[in-house]
């Protein structure tokens, strides 16, 4: 099998993963206009979230769906009382807020969990490998990929197919315009927050059982997160899934070529992006 | 382990109590520091280093008629801020006696600062230069350094496996992974094993199914991790992901300790070689009598963290009972040489380098219906001894 | 007294440099407290008075790390030389980042010094050569402050450069207020309040943004030197988001009202990390709390907060003192 092609499927794994973690970053921050530097910290939380339901010996696909469940109702919480009292203020003061919640959440999870990592087990029906010929691959990592298609067609039809998509992208084009038609626009806000929110714990519950829980692992994620949405374009949905990828394929290829290379690579294509294209290879601003 | 929230407890409580926040500069006790991280990433080492220092004390009790005491300084795992927090203590709390460090890049830093002040550091940093070009004389470790490491796992696994003759590498990209390399691919040479493959990462890594793609690739008969810590468990899990446990066998140059088989499990642990700087079923009597002494008192079962610093504590007051001296110049020159019962059995400070002659030890992960108690992840298969000399390392003490 | 009144915050500084000797016991804390003060206030000279917020301060703080660092151990460069030379990396490493940076607002500003700091760091444990990778530099010596081959103060002991550094410290605030006293500054101030309309008025907006950043960056890179030089090593941590992060924290904790309110936000996370982490190791929630506080409430930061005590304080002494004392306060 050769080995480029097995760094382009790892790529892809990882892309879907960083797209599941970056999409509601992208979206809040077209329609709500709301930076959100918390947004690791979500996924934080989902993470852990796994591994104390793990702990508790709930099964893995009630985790799947209670995790993102908890943190989304959370972040309903935090958004009807603390954030949206912030959206009038400037970008840099929702940068601020949410970079001392950020702070404060992943001290929390210390006091609860410990400063070290725990490790949370892939579930029986997925550990072990896909057998095609040569080519070996982890059950779970494929699970991974399908839930990122899987999400990816749901926003996609949501987004495309329903009111509430046609207002979440009319809203990324002009929040006036919205409030204007008479909606009750905080609702929405809250609902599309949520959604946001509960997204990066998706994607921090799917993360556990390949990279393990530890309480830094927010800060990591929110560094992602921005790369793919600045590069995919923030506001836009396929920019996260285009950028997502991206990223994930190039961290995997430079793994093999030049691993230092991985990381300066992203963010220089990051930095390029900003000055070049700031609205991303398909958002607009 | 107990409770977690319980373990907390215990240990905020062991902290207030034993170290008060200002110290007058003079007083009839004998003051040591443990310099560690107590908080950010590694905090948890603090933790356990804190049991280890304070068992250690206690046992004592007191020194040449001093009350004996310590506090724990909190590196926040950053050099500068262990070495601006060295100079607080030596200048404001006139400390001079500084045992359990474990972590290299402080460690290489606040080595520095105590030589240049004139203290004694006991450490166990595993960065080869500590004990090598930058030996000191202030300085004394009780860690291996990476020829030790390698020697002491490499070796004898290659011996139990004497049909794997293609090993593939993975290594963190820094000078300790650089040293860890450098050692193998000696010993590869001269067991005639082909090195088919290496991959670096950096310190920041998580992803490795790249490299472990790699690897599955060249169709190596043995994997080996010269990563540490929290990378080593995750290649680790992610290579059991991929199945590689089937095709291949697993070697950990180092181990963090049991803390690390914890976090993994007896699962992915099963048949995995690693090669361990402390185990706590180490068949000597003061390992014996630490584990059941600390298992009794705090209910837990000392790890690598636990026990470094507790050998650092002690064997620095045999010096000072040695020396029959607080002086510092005169505490070196007692623990130069000096032959004592350590937690490997008979230790030695070489007197050249500072380094502790000690075991080092290979294990091998046990599946878990084996396990005869909660902490038995693994057997010991093998321990010895192996160090290059003091001008081999490098080290010129002045 | 009104004479005074104009350079209140100058001496309230050289107060400051004065009384840390007498309050603290530890020349070190004293010494990195001063060296934070100025990473903050050339933060707020980015940030308060020209409303740019930016997540690069590591990067010259690590840079004039690694040049003094540098320097002082290959070239073994007089004190003085080595310092002022970081400054000048800080200030040619910030003209570079913030010529690509400025030329985006609001939070792509932001993310643009995100990324330029995370290149660096990036950059800094590739080229293990030069910056000594994860050791970072090491055994960086300490010489003594000489002119023309005379000594003229010895740096040693730990006091003993904490005067070094109390002189710099002093003169670095010194000359800041003036900058941000001066048309300059005021200029700034226009540029944050109203970017569009201080273009129409005819002010090149680019060059005034991109010299606030060399003033930013040539004081930070001191910042950085100085500390490399108290502890002797210049670690990659100089240059990581997080010290970024703590220089921004420190800046707006502080307030962004004036210069020495940086001051008191540098003193705060200082004293802070060094005297709670002693008895609770999760101090940093505290800072996550005072973060939002100041953000939702007390957008003066502590100064603010000292301010408001102050004045209700004098209030309750005499009514009439207290007005006349804050009637002719400007807003900065």
């Amino acid at each position: 099998m050769n080995v480029y092609l097995l760094q382009l499927i790892n790529g892809i794994g990882t892309g879907m993963l960083y797209f599941v973690l970056a999409v509601g970053l992208s979206i809040i921050f077209g329609l709500l206009r709301f930076v959100n530097f918390a947004h690791g910290a979500f996924f934080l939380l989902g993470a852990y979230g796994c591994y104390q339901l793990a702990q508790l010996g709930l099964n893995f696909w009630w985790t799947l769906l209670l995790g993102p469940l908890i943190v989304g109702c959370l972040a309903m919480l935090a958004e009807t009382y603390l954030f949206r009292k912030v959206y009038k203020l400037p970008h840099e003061m929702h940068i601020l807020i949410t970079v001392g919640i950020a702070m404060v959440l992943q001290e929390v999870v210390i006091t609860q969990w410990g400063p070290l990592g725990h490790n949370v087990s892939p579930p029986e029906a997925l550990q072990g490998v896909v057998i095609w010929g040569d080519f070996v691959y982890p059950k779970y990592r494929v699970f991974v990929i399908g839930v990122g298609a899987m999400m990816a067609l749901i926003i996609a039809a949501v987004l495309e197919g329903t009111r509430l998509g046609a207002i979440v992208r009319a809203g990324s084009e002009s929040t006036e315009m919205v409030s204007l038609l008479g909606l009750n626009i905080k609702r929405i806000f809250s609902l599309v927050f949520a959604f946001g929110a509960a997204t990066a714990a998706l994607a921090g519950v799917l993360a556990a059982p390949i990279r393990g829980v530890d309480p830094f692992m927010g800060v990591e994620a929110l560094s992602v997160a921005f790369v793919v949405v600045v590069v995919g374009g923030m506001g836009s949905f396929a920019g996260a899934l285009v950028g997502g990828l991206l990223v994930g394929i190039v961290q995997s290829m430079m793994s093999t070529i030049w691993p230092p290379g991985a990381n300066l690579m992203i963010y220089v294509a990051m930095a390029t992006v900003l000055l070049l294209r700031p609205n991303g290879i398909l958002g607009r601003a | 382990m107990t409770n977690r929230r319980d373990f907390l407890k215990l240990t905020a409580a062991a902290g207030l109590t034993a170290t008060p926040l200002f110290s007058a500069a003079q007083t009839e006790d004998l003051v040591f520091a443990c310099p560690t991280a107590m908080s950010g990433n590694f905090s948890a080492i603090g933790k356990f280093s804190e049991i280890g220092v304070r068992y250690a004390i206690e046992q004592q009790g007191t020194l040449l008629g001093k009350k004996l005491r310590y506090r724990m300084i909190d590196t926040e795992a950053k050099p500068a801020t262990a070495v601006r927090r060295v100079q607080e203590a030596m200048q404001q709390h006139n400390i001079k006696f500084f045992p359990g460090a474990l972590l290299s890049a402080e460690s290489l830093a606040m080595s520095k600062e105590i030589d240049r002040a004139g203290g004694v550091f006991l450490t166990n940093a595993g960065a080869d230069e500590i004990t090598g070009i930058e030996c000191n004389r202030s300085t004394f470790r009780w860690a291996v350094p990476t020829y030790g490491i390698i020697q002491g796992s490499v070796r004898p696994a290659a011996d139990l496996l004497p049909k794997a003759k293609r090993w593939y590498t993975i290594t963190p990209q820094y000078v300790f992974g650089d040293d860890l390399l450098k050692n193998a691919k000696n010993l590869f040479k001269e067991k005639g094993i082909e090195h088919v493959g290496n991959s670096y990462h950096s310190l920041t890594e998580k992803e490795f199914s790249g490299h472990l793609t790699n690897a599955i690739a060249t169709k190596a008969d043995v994997l080996l991790l010269l990563n540490y810590g929290a990378q080593a468990s995750d290649t680790l899990r992610q290579a059991v992901s991929f199945g590689m446990k089937r095709n291949m066998t697993i070697v950990v140059a180092v181990a963090s300790g049991l803390e690390q088989f914890e976090s993994l499990g007896a699962d992915i642990c099963e048949d995995i070689y690693f090669g361990a700087v402390y185990w706590h079923t180490i068949d000597t009597n003061l390992n014996k009598k630490l584990v059941s002494d600390v298992r009794e008192k705090y209910k837990i079962t000392p790890n690598y963290s636990l026990a470094a610093p507790f050998i650092c504590t002690r064997l620095l007051m045999d010096g000072i009972i040695k020396a029959n001296s607080l002086e510092p110049a005169a505490v070196i020159a007692s623990l130069e040489g000096m032959k004592f019962e350590g937690l490997t059995g008979m230790e030695e400070v070489r007197k050249e380098d500072h380094q502790v002659l000690r075991d080092f030890y290979l294990l091998k992960g046990k599946a878990k219906a084996k396990m005869r108690d909660k902490d038995d992840y693994a057997e010991i298969l093998n321990a010895g001894r192996s160090f290059l000399s003091a001008a081999e390392a490098g080290c010129k003490m002045a | 007294m009104k004479y005074l009144t104009p350079h209140r915050f100058t001496l309230l500084a050289i107060m400051v440099a004065l009384v840390l000797p007498l309050t603290l016991k530890s020349g070190s804390l004293a010494t990195e407290l001063l060296i934070f003060a100025m990473a903050a206030l050339a933060c707020n000279l980015l940030l308060g008075y020209t409303g740019l917020m930016s997540f690069g301060q590591g990067i010259f703080y690590g840079l004039g790390s690694y040049s003094a660092g540098w320097l002082l151990l290959h070239f073994n460069l007089p004190l003085l030389l080595a310092v002022f030379s970081a400054m000048g990396v800080g200030a040619l490493a910030a003209a570079v980042v913030g010529w690509f940076s400025i030329r985006q607002r609001g939070v792509y500003f932001v993310m643009l010094t995100l990324a330029f700091s995370q290149m660096f760091y990036f950059l800094a444990y590739s080229l293990k050569d030069v910056t000594g990778g994860d050791n970072g530099l090491l055994d960086i010596p300490r010489p003594d402050l000489e002119i023309f081959g005379q000594v003229v103060l010895p740096t040693s002991s730990p006091w003993q450069y904490y005067s070094f550094v109390a002189i710099l410290f002093v003169a670095v605030f010194i000359a800041m207020q003036r900058v941000s006293d001066s048309v300059f500054g005021r200029t700034l101030l226009a540029i944050r309040d109203n970017e569009a309309r201080a273009a129409a008025v005819g002010y090149n907006v680019k060059a005034f943004k991109l010299m606030a950043f060399v003033l930013s960056g040539a004081v930070t890179g001191l910042a950085g030197a100085l500390h490399a030089i108290l502890a002797g090593i210049s670690p990659l941590s100089n240059i990581e988001y997080h010290i970024s992060e703590s220089i921004l924290l420190m800046t707006v904790i502080g307030g962004t009202g004036n210069l020495f309110a940086s001051v008191i936000g540098a003193a705060a996370y200082v004293l802070a990390a060094d005297w709670l982490s002693e008895i609770w190791p999760r101090w940093m929630m505290l800072f996550g709390f005072l973060l939002i506080a100041v953000t939702l409430y007390m957008q003066q930061g502590i100064w603010g907060l000292l301010e408001k005590l102050y004045k209700s304080f004098r209030q309750s002494d005499s009514g009439m003192e207290a007005k006349s004392l804050t009637a002719g306060k400007d807003q900065v």
